[in-house]
């Protein structure tokens, strides 16, 4: 029964999330003044590339092919990692819902895209390659950082136990490094959506898509669904900590978590709209910077013990 | 064991004595090592909980004794494990040594390694242990020198440098320990009744001289040089095992001192330092063999910050820290031996297919060497620590050691814990940037010097059979993590007695290999179900903004880290050069990255020690009369010192 709701969870998640992705890009449209498209445009786009054919580089080798699903495979089981229709009484479910897998499934993404990138020998993606790896720099220690303070306060790296001793209120916005620390997260989390003005790696204007540049057809259909999923986790990894809302029936917390997250990733276009372009050294060392000493300050009154 | 031992010693001899037929001797040399380290690894590992005894026979200056404790078996395990991996893989790669050396005297010298590995692993007193110690650095040295080349004096004088450094504060904390105890065997060492002040010393001198042969930072600089002038199986055997030897001696040597928190504190700073450095190296290195070098200096780093959290948990009395810190130190030693030895390895392949270490210069070695190019993929997968691989099972314990040691609200140990997580979760950033660099360069895209790579062929059978089982093994340990953890902490229970923590909690591999099998099936049915385009690609130039594709428009990996170059310039030394000679001359680019430590911490002391020598010179002028007046003045002054202090 476990399994039949997680399959649910990843199922809806991927059934929704470009909904999530329509209506905000209808509401930036009307922000510029555009009609702009339908709502349910990200369906009509993944189902129109599932149909067109393909054309790739010839320097591409077995990376290529086995890109998309190995991408499609780490957001996934990024989703899966979240105790959203499953809680600590899963005995054996639990046992995958922890932070580190959860990190290090992100890092399997970015370690697939770059090589990805690399592979096609097309020079734009190459750069943005190159870009991917140092915004995983950049984030990696914020996000680590902010997740020490929950990890140690709560005495444990199991994401289950730790959403449902937030959500019983033994651990959480009573201390002050707690709620510092949640600042800097939502911050970074953002950052890893790879939304405006963080959006360095598929820069459109400049580079074509980056990364993606290469691929088409089936293939970028594929990994269109990876990312959005990636996006929709990485809300989620914020929301199952720092806003953890679980209900006894899982169908229940499911409906409300995706609720939250939509609210979230649609709100993201008023950042997303109104946030400057910049280039990457700048961007990242002015922007993180403040996330940065955000939390490094609840780093330090956490080992103070406030 | 003795057979084991005796049956090394005959297999180095023979291949010796073979030195006119030297073909014959390279097979019966490295044939005669693996079948005896298969046989050896199956010895230790169905003895692993037990202790083995073996006096050396004959009349010798200190009776040597060679004792096993499970610790030791682990380790002999390992070595013979590896040993055999890599011994398999030289059957045939040692054949592209034939001109540069006797292949008979490589062979003889690739077993006395591993019998000197071994027996260094087994001696029970300071005498033999030194000794074998002392041997198993100069075998290594002449194994590096058996790649003959330009600098190779020099980087093995470094090496042998750094080693002897080691050796001195080695002996020194030894004859102390012997000293205090009264007697030279180790067995006497326990329970020593001494000072915070000595103990501290004794735990510094010690890290000093096993950190700088495991690599440790400040005393990587010998990491590179020597990895990259030895042949690649002897890199790997020394990367992969020699360099565990010593963290074994560590761990035996500092358990036998009474315990305090600050030695946790230490190995933890110390730790996270090499961690770092070791990896910004690895990441910015444009020659793949020294990018895997330095990445050694990284999961040292690694291994050491397990074990700080296993010397803090022994301090504070803490069972469930000490248990897991060992735990985690341990299995991350076993795992950085099985994918560091097979990334050396693969490296040798690639180098002898190209006979060029400079990233720039590949490419799309991967249609050449396919089997090659997937080994590596899983091994750089593992090395970067990603899941479900072994690299994964062996970091997570190691977080979960320091999450749990943060717990305690005590400020010092918090601060200690909570940097050492950020350190490693730095080089966990990094490490991805790195080996999908390396990856990359090296066997994807489009190849940059078509001359070195169209040449390439991939390797035979018998070269591939080992490196598969490496790879079989990065995936079988990752996936059984439970189980080899249940192993070790049998051997960590004889280490720290009287405990009755047990690990829990712990992750379920086999549970994520599901789930992401699971995850694997979900696009194949979106696909299906929609009835997507399945045509076969077409296949083009890549896109090039509407200009001719050329091969040296792809990313190059000077480029690739030029971002994160930047950010890190205030403690890079880094300088980029363009030299133009004219409108139409080709511009010239040079890029140069200084190892700053080398720089700042080793020319001003080698310049020191020219000077002196320099000066010390004036007496060795080549009179022999005044050597015997040299004689004449030492005589008198002992005979002085002896008539008037003892």
């Amino acid at each position: 029964m476990d399994f039949f709701y997680l399959l649910l969870q990843l199922i809806s998640a991927i059934m929704v999330a470009p909904l999530f992705d329509g209506i905000s890009r209808k509401l930036r449209a009307r922000f510029q003044s555009r009609i702009g498209p339908s709502i349910f445009q990200t369906y009509y786009d993944i189902y129109k590339l599932l149909k067109r054919g393909r054309t790739k580089s010839k320097s591409t080798s077995y990376i290529y092919q086995i890109a998309p699903y190995l991408l499609f495979i780490s957001a996934a089981a990024m989703l899966c990692a979240l105790p959203i229709t499953y809680g600590t009484s899963a005995p054996f479910l639990s046992r995958f819902s922890d932070i580190f897998v959860l990190l290090y499934f992100g890092a399997l993404f970015r370690f697939i895209f770059i090589v990805a990138g690399i592979d096609t020998s097309n020079p734009f993606s190459g750069i943005s390659a190159s870009r991917e790896g140092t915004i995983g720099f950049y984030t990696e220690e914020v996000a680590v950082i902010c997740l020490i303070v929950v990890m140690m306060g709560a005495g444990s790296t199991n994401l289950a136990f730790i959403s449902e001793l937030i959500q019983k209120g033994n651990y959480g916005y009573m201390i002050p490094s707690f709620s510092i620390a949640a600042t800097a997260f939502l911050w970074v989390m953002y950052v890893e959506t790879g939304r405006k003005p963080y959006d360095l790696a598929e820069a459109e204007q400049e580079l074509q898509e980056g990364v993606l540049g290469e691929f088409c057809g089936k293939d970028f259909a594929i990994i269109d669904i990876a990312i959005l999923l990636k996006q929709i986790t990485v809300l989620g990894f914020f929301l199952v900590i720092f806003i953890p809302w679980r209900f006894e029936h899982p169908l229940l917390s499911l409906i409300v978590f995706l609720g939250e997250v939509g609210f979230l990733y649609v709100m993201g276009v008023f950042i997303d709209n109104f946030g400057p372009r910049f280039t990457m050294n700048k961007g990242m060392k002015r922007t993180m910077l403040y996330a940065l000493a955000i939390s490094c300050t609840s780093l330090a009154l956490f080992i103070m013990g406030i | 064991m003795q057979t084991i031992y005796t049956l090394f010693l005959v297999a180095s001899i023979l291949s010796l004595v073979l030195y006119k037929k030297p073909l014959l001797a390279q097979k019966v040399g490295f044939g005669l090592a693996s079948i005896l380290s298969l046989y050896a690894a199956v010895f230790f590992f169905s003895n692993l909980n037990d202790t083995l005894l073996w006096k050396l026979p004959g009349n010798f200056i200190s009776a040597p004794l060679f004792k096993l404790e499970p610790l030791g078996i682990f380790f002999s395990f390992l070595i013979s494990l590896i040993a055999f991996a890599v011994s398999l893989f030289s059957f045939e790669y040692a054949k592209h040594y034939e001109k540069k050396a006797n292949l008979a005297v490589f062979a003889s010298l690739f077993n006395a390694f591993i019998l000197s590995m071994l027996l260094v692993v087994a001696s029970d007193n300071v005498f033999s242990f030194m000794l074998l110690w002392e041997v198993m650095t100069l075998i290594s040295a002449l194994l590096i020198l058996i790649n003959d080349g330009k600098e190779a004096s020099k980087n093995v004088m470094i090496y042998l440098g750094i080693a002897q450094i080691g050796a001195f504060c080695l002996m020194v904390a030894l004859l102390i320990m012997a000293s205090l105890a009264g007697s030279f065997e180790f067995s006497t060492f326990a329970n020593l009744d001494i000072s915070f002040g000595m103990s501290l010393s004794l735990f510094l001198l010690l890290l000093i001289g096993f950190g700088s042969k495991a690599g440790m930072f400040p005393f990587h600089v010998w990491l590179p040089l020597a990895y990259c002038q030895s042949p690649s199986n002897a890199s790997a055997l020394m990367s992969g095992v020699m360099i565990k030897v010593a963290l074994f001696a560590f761990i035996k040597f500092s358990l036998l001192l009474p315990q305090y928190v600050q030695f946790g504190y230490i190995l933890l700073f110390f730790g996270g330092i090499s961690c770092i450095f070791g990896i910004i190296y690895a990441l910015i290195s444009n020659d793949y063999k020294a990018s895997i070098a330095y990445s050694s200096c990284e999961n040292v780093g690694i291994i050491f910050l397990g074990l700080g959290g296993a010397f803090y948990g022994l301090g504070t009395n803490s069972a469930m820290i000490a248990l897991l810190g060992f735990i985690a130190a341990l299995f991350h030693i076993l795992n950085h031996a099985v994918f560091k030895s097979l990334l050396f390895m693969l490296s040798g392949n690639v180098y002898n297919a190209t006979q060029t270490r400079n990233m720039d210069l590949l490419g799309g070695l991967h249609k050449k060497m396919p089997i090659t190019s997937l080994i590596f993929f899983v091994a750089a997968l593992s090395i970067c620590a990603l899941p479900p691989l072994n690299g994964f099972a062996s970091e997570w314990v190691i977080y979960k050691t320091m999450v749990i040691g943060g717990i305690e609200k005590d400020v010092v140990s918090r601060f200690f814990f909570t940097l050492s997580i950020i350190a490693l979760s730095i080089t966990g950033a990094m490490a991805i940037m790195a080996f999908s660099k390396l990856y990359g360069a090296v066997f994807l895209g489009t190849a940059r010097d078509t001359k070195s790579v169209e040449e390439a062929k991939e390797v035979s059978f018998i070269q591939l059979l080992p490196l598969g089982f490496l790879a079989s093994l990065c995936i079988g340990i990752g996936i059984f993590m439970n189980d080899i953890v249940g192993m070790l902490s049998k051997i960590v229970f004889t280490l720290i007695p009287h405990t009755s923590a047990s690990p829990y909690g712990f992750i379920s591999m086999p549970l994520i290999a599901m789930v992401m099998i699971l995850c694997a099936m979900i696009p194949f049915v979106l696909l299906y179900l929609f009835k997507a385009n399945t045509k076969e690609a077409r296949v083009t130039d890549p896109w090039a903004c509407g200009f001719l594709y050329n091969k040296s428009m792809q990313i190059g990996s000077n480029a690739f880290t030029g971002d994160i170059k930047k950010a890190l310039s205030f403690i890079l030394r880094y300088e980029s050069e363009v030299k133009i000679d004219g409108y139409f001359s080709k511009a010239v680019y040079t890029h140069k990255t200084h190892d700053f430590f080398w720089e700042k911490l080793y020319e001003p002391v080698i310049h020191a020690i020219m000077v002196i020598a320099d000066k010390i010179g004036v007496f060795q002028n080549g009179r022999t009369n005044l050597y015997a007046g040299y004689i004449l003045i030492y005589l008198c002054l002992i005979l002085m010192f002896g008539y008037y202090f003892l």
